[in-house]
């Protein structure tokens, strides 16, 4: 067990640092560099075009750059923004604790409501709750967030007269404000990943209820609440915790759009705005972090197989 | 770059102020004139207002974060649209186009226009608490124009050869050519005034993002990237009693929906709106207040004189005269703005060629077909059309102008560039035929000089390499006398008109929303922030 956790984290790394080699190169084959944003139409002077490129290192040869980079990651220095001449470390990690909070909360609000709507559904395939429930799937699935999103603040303000905060609140300052900054973006998000968990939930218990097992347990005249208790949903767990990792990775990766249109400081946005700026730092710190993140997220699941399921404990 | 909106009225109430303030009278040294400000400290940023109540903190809602709050080192609009709050020149970019003193008391200009002498103002202190002298003013000045520094304004003090710091309190600056635009030069974009040595250690420019070292009314106090940045009211600044506010507070909101919204439910009290037509969705709403003004802003379309068929003047001409701009703005921002000849709306009056004096201005298809023959393109071209990706208005204005140019035959194919590729296209002058969409200080110089001068004194970024225009560029740029700049000017503009190495389309119109407890607060035309040195808080 301990040499497959090792063994994982060991890939892990090398997968991470992999990925940053590529994206070094990716993002420097963009035209364009930090110098553009600094200079804007007030370009026109190379020797202080020079002195700036100098002064950020991007005068050196590529392979130079990267390698500096990875021996000052190595030591555990990811940098200074080339834009806001703060360090990276900080920047994402702000960035990313405001992220991790709304993907965590939006997943929970996933689960609370996708869930048991896909088990009730479920569990009477055809009948009314289950064409209810599908109807609610089809609107969220086929909703996207900035619409959602959209919607959601054009009516708070018409319908309630009430608009987020103008600024967001970390919920270590005031977890009031900061459940009234990010209730709109959970909700937005929350919407289409409860539409989505439900439809994976329901296909499970459907696909679950036409096994040999469960028509042996009816045949012995057990109870359909303890066939679907005891039966289904323990079979049903499994699924549903990879399916919860698949989300938080999909809600970490696709907030941006959410991010942007609440302004809520998170990495998406970080990302966005570092890759219009060519901030090549906080760009690789971000995605270096990202790639170790869902990594990890994966290597969590997997070792909460084991906890779930005792036939996959000696794997 | 994108810039944003002003308050007409107010503009021209402030400016009426001014006039009486800019007293000129004849110098030490024969034919010189100087201005004088201890009759005009109070109109500088807007009106005084002896009902100002003091106290409380101001929220304002902006489109663009800056990257950072260096002074020295970021081009960006949305940079200097807030760091004119912390930091001063020694000039203030008036609405009404000329410098009046602003760290400087007085200015003198010698006879042949090579020697400027400014007494500075007393009692003015740093964010960190030194009194400023002429020794920090030379240390600014000479850190600025020095390429090696990486300053994008370094090239705008290339006529200045040399500083001098005589005296604590007295600035000589030395040209090596007459420069009329020299005062605009020293204004808030890059002519800052910081303590000395302010950048002595490589790294000290980060530091300027959690701290300001300016002599401004507000100082730093939190910048939270693609959230907010907060300032403080600056205790000891040299205006005493002001500024009324306790303090500011910009938040970053990336869309122009949530701003609508947030005015409404009073979160914010003060915003530009980045889309002039949104002011139709706010009309009505009580508590609020819209103001709109012409901006020194310009929608404008690009010809690269190197490019394809664009080398011909011809073909630049033909495609002037098929487009017919007043379509092109409704289009674009649902017709809140004012359409342009040859210079932005709010110079328009000040400086701007009479529309109606230009040949090149009123659309004529009729005629640009008979140059496209001229031309050897009587069954017309195809065409690449470049916009930005993020800026609106360029979707719609593109369909539009391709319409209007099909009519003539060139078929245009619409394409659109992400920021970072098409500035570097622009700035390695390779932008062909392209939307552009930037603004500028009130002054013909600085709107023109960089741009279209050739190299090395200019970037000519257009490949336009026009001697005549050359000539009358510095022409304006040496001439001390009012009329004889402006006649440099009128004829820098029939100049452009005919070679057409630029069409400004329109000015967006710069349209103010704020709350109806904000009092006494003066948009700038160039859409930076000076007012909220004198607005306050009504309770």
């Amino acid at each position: 067990m301990i040499e497959a956790i090792s063994r994982r984290i060991g890939g892990t790394l090398v997968t991470a640092i992999l990925a940053t080699g590529v994206v070094f190169l990716l993002i420097r084959a963009v035209p364009g560099d930090a110098i553009g944003e600094m200079l804007g139409q007030s370009a026109g002077d190379p020797a202080a075009e020079a002195a700036l490129r100098a002064f950020f290192g991007l005068d050196q040869p590529i392979w130079s750059q990267y390698l500096s980079w990875a021996g000052n990651v190595l030591r555990g220095d990811l940098g200074t923004s080339m834009r806001q001449g703060l360090p990276v470390w900080g920047i994402i990690l702000d960035a990313f604790l405001v992220t991790l909070q709304l993907g965590l909360v939006t997943l929970l609000v996933a689960i609370v409501v996708g869930v048991p709507l896909g088990l009730l559904a479920g569990a009477r395939p055809g009948s009314l709750v289950d064409l209810l429930v599908e109807g609610f799937t089809l609107l969220s699935l086929s909703s996207p967030v900035f619409w959602t999103g959209m919607v959601l603040l054009i009516l708070a303000d018409a319908w309630l007269g009430w608009s987020p905060p103008l600024v967001y609140t970390p919920p270590g300052i005031s977890l009031a404000e900061n459940l009234e900054s990010t209730l709109l973006p959970v909700l937005a998000l929350g919407f289409l990943q409860a539409g989505a968990y439900a439809q994976f939930t329901r296909q499970q218990s459907v696909a679950l209820l036409r096994q040999d097992f469960v028509r042996a347990a009816r045949a012995r005249g057990l109870p359909a609440r303890v066939i679907f208790g005891r039966h289904v949903l323990r079979n049903i767990a499994v699924p549903l915790v990879t399916y919860a990792g698949l989300i938080l990775v999909q809600i970490l990766g696709g907030v941006v759009v959410v991010e942007t249109l609440f302004a809520i400081p998170g990495l998406g946005r970080t990302l966005l705005a570092a890759i219009q700026g060519r901030d090549y730092p906080v760009l690789q710190g971000a995605l270096l972090l990202t790639v170790i993140v869902a990594l990890l997220v994966n290597l969590v699941i997997d070792l909460a197989y084991a906890l779930i399921d005792p036939r996959m404990r000696g794997a | 770059m994108p810039n944003e909106m002003t308050n007409r009225r107010s503009a021209l109430l402030a400016g009426a102020g001014l006039m009486g303030a800019g007293l000129l009278r004849p110098g030490p040294r024969g034919q010189a004139w100087a201005q004088a400000a201890a009759v005009g400290e109070g109109d500088i940023y807007g009106p005084d207002d002896p009902q100002a109540r003091r106290g409380g903190v101001l929220t304002i809602a902006i489109a663009n974060e800056p990257p950072n709050l260096d002074p020295f080192h970021q081009a960006g609009d949305a940079r200097t649209a807030i760091t004119v709050l912390m930091y001063q020149g020694l000039m203030f970019e008036h609405a009404s186009g000329t410098a009046k003193p602003l760290l400087a008391e007085s200015m003198t200009v010698s006879a042949d226009g090579l020697t400027y002498t400014f007494v500075l103002r007393r009692g003015v202190r740093f964010h960190n608490g030194g009194q400023m002298t002429s020794a920090d003013v030379k240390y600014s000045y000479d850190y600025v124009r020095n390429p090696a520094n990486g300053s994008p304004g370094a090239a705008d003090f290339g006529t200045i050869s040399e500083v001098e710091a005589p005296d604590d309190h007295t600035v000589v600056i030395r040209l090596s050519e007459p420069n009329a635009s020299l005062p605009m030069t020293l204004t808030n974009r890059f002519g800052c005034v910081v303590p000395r040595d302010t950048f002595s250690s490589p790294q000290a420019r980060n530091r300027l993002s959690q701290q300001s070292v300016g002599t401004g009314p507000f100082m730093l106090q939190e910048f939270r990237p693609q959230s907010h940045i907060r300032m403080a009211r600056f205790p000891n600044y040299w205006r005493q009693g002001q500024p009324y506010l306790d303090g500011v507070l910009f938040s970053v909101q990336p869309n122009a929906a949530s701003v609508l919204v947030a005015l409404r439910g009073r979160r914010v009290d003060l915003a530009l709106l980045a889309r002039p037509q949104d002011a139709e969705q706010l009309q009505g709403q009580a508590g609020l207040s819209i103001v709109s003004a012409p901006s020194l802003r310009q929608c404008s379309l690009d010809l690269d004189s190197s490019h394809a068929q664009l080398k011909d003047q011809r073909v630049r001409q033909a495609i002037a005269l098929a487009i017919d701009k007043k379509a092109v703005m409704d289009a674009a921002i649902g017709g809140k703005g004012q359409v342009l000849g040859t210079v932005p709306a709010a110079m328009q009056e000040s400086w701007g060629a009479p529309l109606e004096s230009l040949p090149f201005q009123k659309q004529d298809p009729a005629r640009a077909k008979a140059l496209l023959a001229e031309a050897g393109l009587a069954s017309g071209f195809s065409l690449d059309l470049i916009g930005i990706i993020g800026f609106e208005w360029m979707d719609p204005a593109a369909v539009t102008i391709a319409q209007q140019l099909a009519a003539v035959g060139i078929r245009l194919n619409i394409q659109r560039a992400e920021l970072g590729v098409w500035l570097n296209a622009f700035r390695t002058r390779n932008m062909r035929f392209t939307f552009n969409d930037w603004g500028t200080q009130p002054d013909p110089h600085s709107l023109f000089y960089r741009h279209f001068r050739s190299p090395p004194r200019g970037a000519d970024f257009r490949n336009w390499n026009n001697a005549e225009a050359d000539r009358l560029m510095d022409l304006g740029m040496a001439s001390a006398d009012p009329a004889r700049r402006k006649e440099a000017y009128l004829g820098l503009q029939r100049v452009m008109d005919e070679t057409v190495p630029t069409i400004l389309l329109f000015s967006p119109d710069l349209v103010t929303v704020s709350q109806q407890r904000v009092r006494n607060y003066v948009q700038h035309p160039t859409g930076w922030w000076f007012g909220l040195a004198k607005a306050w808080i009504a309770a």
